[in-house]
């Protein structure tokens, strides 16, 4: 269940459906018990149209029904269903002449008993009325008989069964129906989620800043406190920074100082000098590569998809400006147009390390080539150099890494540009190019 | 050559200012980018070593309206940040190239000599009209590989002459670029030291280096082996 609309669906039809039978069944039960007790009371007011007919008969010892004072047509229309039958304590000894088959006598009741049933008789459902009565003869004296009525049920369930039908019937088309009304209503419902994620989506593609549709009272707090998130995000960002390039400055001028002053000839002893500076220049390192460390930004959550290839220019325009003295040629080659989610200083601090040192190597030429390739986009940056050993490519990253056992002149430019790749999950590989020198190849996924 | 020094920090901008004096520059200097901005549009000069996080105005902004006026003075950028994306923005705005801090006084006077070479068109690092051979890094001038001794003003001259090889330079232009102050600006010492670089190089007058354009100035006439 991953959608609050499918989890919502799912228990409106649970709900529906159980109370939908519910009802059903109950209102079936009333129903069937309804026209039970509406059979019963026809069969009753039979019973008494039928016991006013009922007199002594000739002998005067027993009694007997006159049809002539019967009003009921269908007992005497054969196989209308319905039969009336008056037994005395032995024997049948009367019955209606619609009675077409052999009705037995089934019951055996106390004086004066009324009593309603349902049974199963010759294969068929039947309802039964039968009723005990005392009659007195001619010399008044009271004997007991029974008048049994007969009701073929078939036409009764047949009803019942139609009504059931169209119970039913209706029943399911009214969940149906309800069940689309649910939807309707919840895709309305939902809509300000759904709107929510546009916004977030133009958040990160940084076609928007903040949140600024309106949403129901019920999301606006949401919305309010997430726009103040990234408001506070965004300056909290440029806070970090802005501290660190103050201690980046008021470290780093002081260093210069430094520096200027171990390069007067006069005060210090060549050696003095030599310690001064090289202690100088393992500050500096330090405090550069831990400012670059702290300064990178890495992976962050709403990083804006900046293109790999106008920074590229870009980086490549300024190189080559630096570089022109050397005469060494950048060529670059890409017409890709992706995106990278990545912060714009960490990935031009990626570019420039890398291509600068690929001019600082190189010979005459520097070659650099970004391609999508499926997820991913490549970009290689080779130089005709003097390249590395194989030994040396092993090592490259560690040495870059050890500041402590930094020579001068290796940067920590190397060692800045593996932590933002660890960041990022970029892939970095080192290898020998054709044209002589060093490849550097960079796999960004985050595209 | 006049330098114009643009750094908020006194202790580098003095450092900066007493090495390029000893290199012999002519050198003003500010501490703030409005003061800056002022020197370079209203002094003539062959270089600017601009700090990029200076007071009042950027070194940034500096730049965007030196490049904005037309200027294609040779630009280098001081950077304490060392970020890539602090020398790219420079880059980008008109620098022709940059230092981070710290930085060695050697290593921003060899970048200092390569901007001028370059603005004015030199690609190799020492000059060379016909047999006549200045090597900036030395300040050493040859004719004909026999060492020329001369004085820290006579070198001046010749460097900015050779510089702008095939040029007409006026006395007015020359003094702009040698002499540090207002006050000492006299062009009959022009002459004297045109004098006496003419005996100098040329002692038997084979040569002839250097051309007086009555009224114009002068012009070295050499032709410079410039490879670009």
């Amino acid at each position: 269940m991953k959608s609050i609309k499918s989890r919502m669906m799912l228990t409106s039809l649970i709900v529906l459906v159980a109370f939908m039978v519910l009802t059903a069944i109950a209102l079936e039960r009333a129903v069937e018990k309804r026209m039970l007790t509406a059979e019963e009371n026809n069969l009753k007011a039979l019973m008494y149209s039928v016991l006013a007919a009922v007199d002594r008969d000739s002998t005067g010892l027993s009694i007997t029904v006159s049809d002539a004072r019967l009003f009921e047509n269908a007992l005497f229309d054969s196989g209308s269903g319905l039969y009336a039958l008056l037994y005395d304590k032995k024997a049948e000894i009367w019955r209606s002449l619609s009675t077409d088959q052999p009705f037995y006598k089934l019951t055996d009741l106390s004086p004066e008993e009324l009593r309603f049933s349902q049974i199963e008789y010759n294969d068929r459902s039947w309802f039964q009325l039968a009723f005990s009565i005392r009659w007195p003869n001619v010399h008044d004296k009271l004997s007991l008989y029974e008048l049994v009525l007969w009701k073929n049920a078939e036409d009764h369930f047949a009803q019942l069964n139609r009504f059931k039908q169209t119970l039913w019937l209706w029943l399911v088309i009214t969940v149906v129906l309800l069940l689309v009304l649910m939807w309707l209503v919840m895709l309305w419902g939902l809509r300000p989620l759904r709107l929510i994620g546009e916004e977030v989506q133009a958040i990160e593609n940084n076609q928007k800043q903040r949140f600024d549709s309106s949403y129901p009272t019920e999301i606006k707090p949401l919305t309010q406190n997430l726009n103040l998130l990234l408001q506070r995000e965004q300056h909290q960002m440029q806070r970090y920074r802005n501290a660190l390039d103050d201690l980046a400055h008021s470290l780093k001028t002081p260093l210069a100082v430094l520096r200027g002053l171990s390069e007067k000839s006069s005060e210090w002893t060549d050696e003095d000098r030599h310690t001064l500076q090289e202690q100088n220049n393992r500050m500096n390192q330090i405090v550069s590569y831990q400012l670059q460390k702290a300064a990178m930004v890495g992976g962050q959550s709403m990083a804006r998809p900046i293109n790999l290839v106008s920074l590229l220019e870009k980086t490549v325009a300024a190189l080559r400006k630096v570089y022109s003295h050397k005469g060494v040629s950048i060529e670059l080659k890409s017409d890709l147009n992706s995106l990278l989610r990545m912060d714009e200083s960490d990935l031009l601090e990626i570019l420039g390390n890398l291509i600068d040192n690929a001019c600082k190597y190189g010979r005459k030429q520097v070659r650099i080539n970004a391609i999508q390739l499926q997820q991913l986009i490549r970009l290689t940056i080779e130089d005709d150099g003097a390249g590395l050993e194989p030994e040396q490519l092993q090592n490259i990253l560690t040495r870059g890494i050890r500041l402590d056992q930094t020579q001068e002149g290796q940067g920590i430019g190397l060692a800045v540009v593996n932590d933002i790749v660890d960041a990022y999950d970029i892939g970095m590989k080192f290898n020998q190019s054709i044209l002589g020198g060093l490849e550097v190849t960079l796999e960004f996924s985050n595209i | 050559m006049r330098a114009i020094v643009i750094e908020d920090d006194q202790d580098i901008n003095q450092q900066i200012v007493s090495r390029l004096k000893q290199e012999g520059f002519a050198v003003d200097s500010a501490d703030n980018g409005v003061d800056g901005l002022y020197l370079i549009k209203e002094y003539p000069s062959d270089v600017a070593i601009v700090d990029l996080g200076l007071p009042q105005l950027s070194g940034l902004d500096v730049i965007k309206q030196i490049r904005a006026a037309g200027s294609n003075l040779p630009i280098l950028i001081l950077t304490a940040r060392g970020k890539w994306q602090d020398k790219v923005e420079g880059l980008d705005a008109g620098a022709d190239d940059y230092l981070v801090k710290p930085f060695h006084q050697e290593e921003l006077m060899a970048r200092i000599r390569v901007l001028i070479r370059r603005a004015a068109g030199w690609s190799d690092s020492s000059l060379q009209c016909g047999p006549v051979v200045l090597d900036p890094s030395t300040q050493r001038v040859t004719v004909s590989e026999q060492e020329v001794e001369l004085t820290a003003f006579e070198y001046k001259v010749i460097e900015y002459l050779m510089m702008h090889a095939g040029e007409v330079v006026s006395k007015s232009v020359l003094t702009d670029h040698l002499y540090d102050d207002e006050g000492d600006r006299d062009s009959n010492v022009i002459e004297v030291f045109i004098r006496r670089l003419r005996q100098k190089l040329d002692p038997d007058d084979s040569l002839q280096p250097i051309e007086t354009l009555r009224g114009r100035g002068y012009r070295f006439t050499l032709i410079p082996a410039k490879t670009n």
